[in-house]
C-alpha cells in the first residue's frame, strides 16, 4: 500500500465549495419555483441563488484555469478502454465483491463512466444553468432590448428547472458511488484529505 | 419603453466578492439581503421640513382687506367672488378653464366624458337626469342646479370651497353656501387648498364618506402612518396639493386618462416630471435590490405598496344593485344593517355591500380606462356583466404595467331597446316623478332622459354592471408593502393575470411531475443496487 495525494488543495476546495453552492442553489431554487417548503423566504432565496450564480460560475473560472495549467483536464477525455468492464462491474462484479476492473493511477484517477458523467455534468448541465440561469436573471432586459416573447421566459425556466432535477439526480447517484470505494467512506475521505491508499500493484504501474 | 432602468447592472456584485471570502474561509456564511446607504428609517425628514415652511408661503394676510369684511347677505357666495375678484381679476377666468367647473373633458376628440354631460357610472349613474341640483354641492360654482346655469358667469364660480382655512365653509344644494356659514369670517381667512379642502367633495364621491374611491376618505385627515404615509401627520405630512401641484388654477390630477406610469402626466412649468408620479420624488429605482428596482418595468409602485385599500375606519363600497331598489314596507323605503352597522340594503339603493381593507383587483392597464357615455350604445357579453370602463394594457403593451383597482360591482337600468344606460331622475319628493320619492323605474327614467335631452324608448331593464377605480392613495409605509410570495406563489395576488410566466407562480405542465419522478427512479436504482450489495458482498 502507498498513500499517494490524488487530490490536490485546490481541487478540494473547488469540489466541495461548488457541492455548498449547488446544494444551497438547489434549496433556495425549488424554495423559489414554491415546491411546498420555506427555509430562507423567497426574497432571501432569491438573493442567495443570484448571487451564488456568480461566486460559482466565478469558481468555475478559477477551475477552468486550474484545470487546464495542470493538465488535469486530461483525467476527464472519454474513453471507451474498460468502460464495457465498469458496466458489468457495477451491473454484477460488485455483488459478487469482484475487484474494481479500473485501477486508479495519479494521472488517471477516473474510471471511464466517472469520466463520462463529471465530463456530461461539466459540459452539459452546469453549461446549461448557467446559460439558462443568465437569461431567466436578464430576461427583462433582454425582452425590453429584443422584444423578446413571454413565452421564451417560459422556456427559459423549464429548462432551467429540468436541469435543477437533473443536477438533483447526479447528486444521488454520485454521492452512492462514493460508497463503491475500498470501504464506504474511503472516497469520500480522499476527496476530503486528498490521501488516497493505493495499493502496491497500482503505484507501481503509474510509474 | 420611454425610460429604460438607469441603475447597475449587477449591484450585487460586491455581495459576490463577501461570498467568494466567505467560501475560501469554507464558512457557509449566509450572505444577508443588504439595503445601500443606510437610510433614515422615518425617511423623509428633509421633506416634513420642506412642510412646515407652508404657512410662510403667503404674502397677503386677508383679514386686513375691507372688502372683504363684507357683510354679505346669507349664502351670498357670489359676493363674495365679486370681492375675491377685485384684487384676482384673473382668477375666475382661469377656474372655468378647468374640470372643477366645467365637469365635463374631452377625450380622443371625443366630448361628453364628465359629470355634467354623459359620462355613467354605478353609483349614483348619471347627475343630469334631474339630479344635478342635489349632486351640485360638490360643483366648484354657485347656482348649478340644471342645465341652464350660465357656465360664463365669473360671480358663479365658488373660491372659498378650495381656499377656506376655517372649516366652517359648507355647501348646499346647487352649490350655493350653507346660510350659516360667516362668509366675511370665512372670507378673511382664505389660504392655499389643505387635504381637508379637496377632501370635502373628493372623500365624499359615490354620495358619502368612503364610498366611491376606496383609497380616499375622511379618516385620512388624522390618519395614523400606516393608512397613509404620504398624508398622514405621523407621516411625511403632506398635503394633497403637494403632488396635485397646480398653475393658473388648474390643478394636476388625471381626468379620464391616468397613464401607468404617471411621469407621462401633463406636467407644469418647472416640473421635470409630474408630481403625480410616485418616480417624481423617489426615482425610478428607489430599493435597494436590483432584482425590485427591475419590477417597475411591468409592476406599478401601487401594487406592492398598497396592500389593501379603504385602510381607514370607514367600509367602501363594493357593490351596489340598483335593481334590487324599490322594496317597500308599508308603502314605505327602509333600511337594513348587518352586524357591523354597514348598510346592506337601502330601498332607494337596493342591497349594497361595504368593506374594509380590502385587497385590489390586479390587472394589466397602459392608461386608458374606456369609459362608456349615455350616448354609447352597449353589448352585453355572454356573462352578462357590461364593464363601465374596460382598461387598456397586456404584458406584449409595453406602456401597460400591473395595476390595483377597485373593482366596483353591481347593477343599473339600460335602454332595453336601444341598448344604451339611462339617466334616471333619483333625487325628488313624493309626487315629482323621481325614484325615490315615488318608486317608479318607468317614469323616474322617462322624466331623467328628458331632463337630459336623450332619447329614451320607453323599455328599461337590469344590467349587472362593474367599475374599475386605480387605487393609488393610502401608500402604505414600506414594511407593509407586499412580500415576495404575495404574488410569486400559486394562487397569489396574480394568480388570475394573463400572459406572461410568473416564476413561482408558473410551472410548466407535468414539469415538476417528470423531474420528481427523474429522482425517484434514481433514488430507486440506487437503492435497489445498495440492497443488492449489502446482501450479497455480506456472506
Amino acid at each position: 500500500m502507498r498513500r499517494v495525494v490524488l487530490y490536490e488543495g485546490f481541487e478540494r476546495f473547488w469540489h466541495w465549495a461548488q457541492a455548498l453552492m449547488i446544494l444551497t442553489m438547489m434549496l433556495t431554487g425549488f424554495e423559489i419555483r414554491g415546491m411546498g417548503f420555506h427555509l430562507f423566504g423567497f426574497r432571501r432565496a432569491v438573493m442567495l441563488h443570484n448571487v451564488l450564480a456568480v461566486a460559482l460560475v466565478t469558481l468555475i473560472v478559477f477551475a477552468i484555469f486550474w484545470h487546464v495549467t495542470t493538465g488535469e483536464w486530461r483525467q476527464y477525455i472519454p474513453t471507451r478502454t474498460f468502460l464495457r468492464e465498469m458496466i458489468a462491474f457495477y451491473l454484477t462484479g460488485i455483488f459478487k465483491g469482484a475487484p474494481h476492473p479500473v485501477k486508479k493511477h495519479r494521472m488517471a484517477k477516473l474510471n471511464p463512466l466517472q469520466r463520462l458523467a463529471y465530463l456530461g455534468f461539466k459540459v452539459l448541465i452546469v453549461p446549461v444553468q448557467i446559460t439558462t440561469g443568465a437569461l431567466y436573471y436578464f430576461y427583462p432586459n433582454l425582452q425590453h432590448a429584443l422584444g423578446w416573447s413571454p413565452q421564451i421566459l417560459w422556456f427559459i425556466a423549464v429548462v432551467h428547472v429540468l436541469g435543477a432535477f437533473g443536477l438533483v439526480a447526479f447528486l444521488i447517484g454520485h454521492v452512492y458511488l462514493t460508497t463503491t470505494g475500498h470501504t464506504p467512506f474511503s472516497n469520500i475521505k480522499a476527496m476530503i484529505t486528498g490521501w488516497e491508499d493505493l495499493k502496491d500493484d497500482e503505484y507501481f504501474e503509474e510509474t | 419603453m420611454p425610460y429604460p432602468p438607469i441603475n447597475p447592472v449587477f449591484p450585487e456584485a460586491r455581495q459576490v466578492l463577501l461570498a467568494l471570502m466567505a467560501l475560501l474561509a469554507l464558512t457557509p456564511t449566509p450572505v444577508q439581503a443588504q439595503q445601500p446607504g443606510g437610510t433614515n428609517p422615518e425617511g423623509h425628514g428633509s421633506y416634513t421640513s420642506l412642510h412646515s415652511a407652508k404657512g410662510r408661503r403667503q404674502t397677503a394676510d386677508h383679514s386686513k382687506f375691507k372688502i372683504l369684511k363684507g357683510p354679505f347677505a346669507e349664502g351670498d357666495g357670489p359676493a363674495v367672488t365679486r370681492a375675491c375678484l377685485t384684487c384676482h381679476t384673473k382668477a375666475a377666468e382661469q377656474v372655468m378653464a378647468t374640470s372643477h367647473w366645467t365637469w365635463n373633458v374631452a377625450k380622443d376628440g371625443q366630448d361628453g366624458y364628465g359629470k355634467s354631460t354623459h359620462l355613467v357610472n354605478n353609483y349614483c349613474i348619471s347627475i343630469i337626469g334631474g339630479n344635478t341640483e342635489s349632486c351640485a354641492r360638490c360643483h366648484a360654482g354657485y347656482g348649478f342646479k340644471d342645465s341652464t346655469f350660465d357656465f360664463t358667469r365669473q360671480e358663479n364660480v365658488d373660491c372659498l370651497v378650495c381656499h377656506d382655512t376655517t372649516g366652517d365653509y359648507e355647501k348646499e344644494k346647487a352649490g350655493f353656501p350653507n346660510p350659516g356659514v360667516s362668509l366675511a369670517e370665512v372670507a378673511q381667512k382664505v389660504g392655499a387648498p389643505t387635504n381637508r379642502n379637496c377632501g370635502v367633495c373628493h372623500f365624499f364621491g359615490g354620495g358619502g364618506d368612503a364610498t366611491k374611491h376606496g383609497d380616499l376618505d375622511d379618516t385620512i385627515l388624522k390618519a395614523p402612518r400606516a393608512e397613509d404615509v404620504h398624508l398622514s401627520k405621523q407621516g411625511a405630512g403632506m398635503e394633497c396639493v403637494d403632488c396635485h401641484t397646480s398653475d393658473a388654477h388648474k390643478v394636476g390630477g388625471p381626468n379620464y386618462v391616468i397613464p401607468a406610469d404617471r411621469r407621462e402626466l401633463p406636467k407644469f412649468a418647472g416640473e421635470g416630471v409630474s408630481r403625480m408620479s410616485c418616480a417624481a420624488c423617489h426615482t425610478d429605482a428607489p430599493h435597494g435590490s436590483y432584482v425590485l428596482n427591475r419590477h417597475y418595468q411591468k409592476v406599478a409602485c401601487q401594487t406592492c405598496h398598497i396592500p389593501t385599500f379603504a385602510r381607514g375606519t370607514l367600509p367602501t363600497n363594493t357593490y351596489w344593485d340598483w335593481a334590487s331598489a324599490g322594496r317597500l314596507k308599508n308603502g314605505r323605503g327602509y333600511k337594513e344593517e348587518d352586524a357591523k352597522g354597514y348598510e346592506t340594503y337601502n330601498s332607494i339603493h337596493g342591497e349594497m355591500l361595504w368593506e374594509r381593507n380590502v385587497k385590489p383587483t390586479y390587472i394589466w392597464y397602459n392608461g386608458n380606462l374606456r369609459f362608456t357615455r349615455l350616448t354609447d350604445t352597449i353589448t352585453i357579453p355572454a356573462d352578462g356583466r357590461v364593464v363601465l370602463n374596460p382598461a387598456e394594457g397586456s404584458y406584449a403593451d409595453p406602456s401597460a404595467k400591473i395595476w390595483p383597482f377597485k373593482f366596483h360591482e353591481g347593477s343599473q337600468p339600460y335602454d332595453t331597446v336601444l341598448n344604451r344606460f339611462v339617466a334616471p331622475y333619483t333625487a325628488g319628493p313624493k309626487g315629482s316623478g323621481a325614484y325615490w320619492g315615488d318608486w317608479n323605474w318607468d317614469v323616474a327614467i322617462k322624466l331623467g332622459m328628458e331632463t337630459a335631452g336623450l332619447p329614451y324608448s320607453g323599455q328599461h331593464g337590469f344590467v349587472k354592471t362593474s367599475m374599475l377605480w386605480p387605487i393609488t392613495h393610502m401608500v402604505a409605509p414600506k414594511e407593509q408593502a407586499l412580500s415576495c410570495t404575495e404574488c410569486h406563489s400559486r394562487n397569489g395576488r396574480l394568480a388570475g393575470v394573463p400572459g406572461f410566466y410568473l416564476p413561482g407562480r408558473d410551472r410548466g405542465k407535468g414539469v415538476d411531475l417528470f423531474g420528481l419522478g427523474v429522482i425517484l427512479l434514481t433514488l430507486a436504482g440506487v437503492g435497489a443496487h445498495g440492497f443488492l450489495r449489502y446482501t450479497h458482498v455480506r456472506h
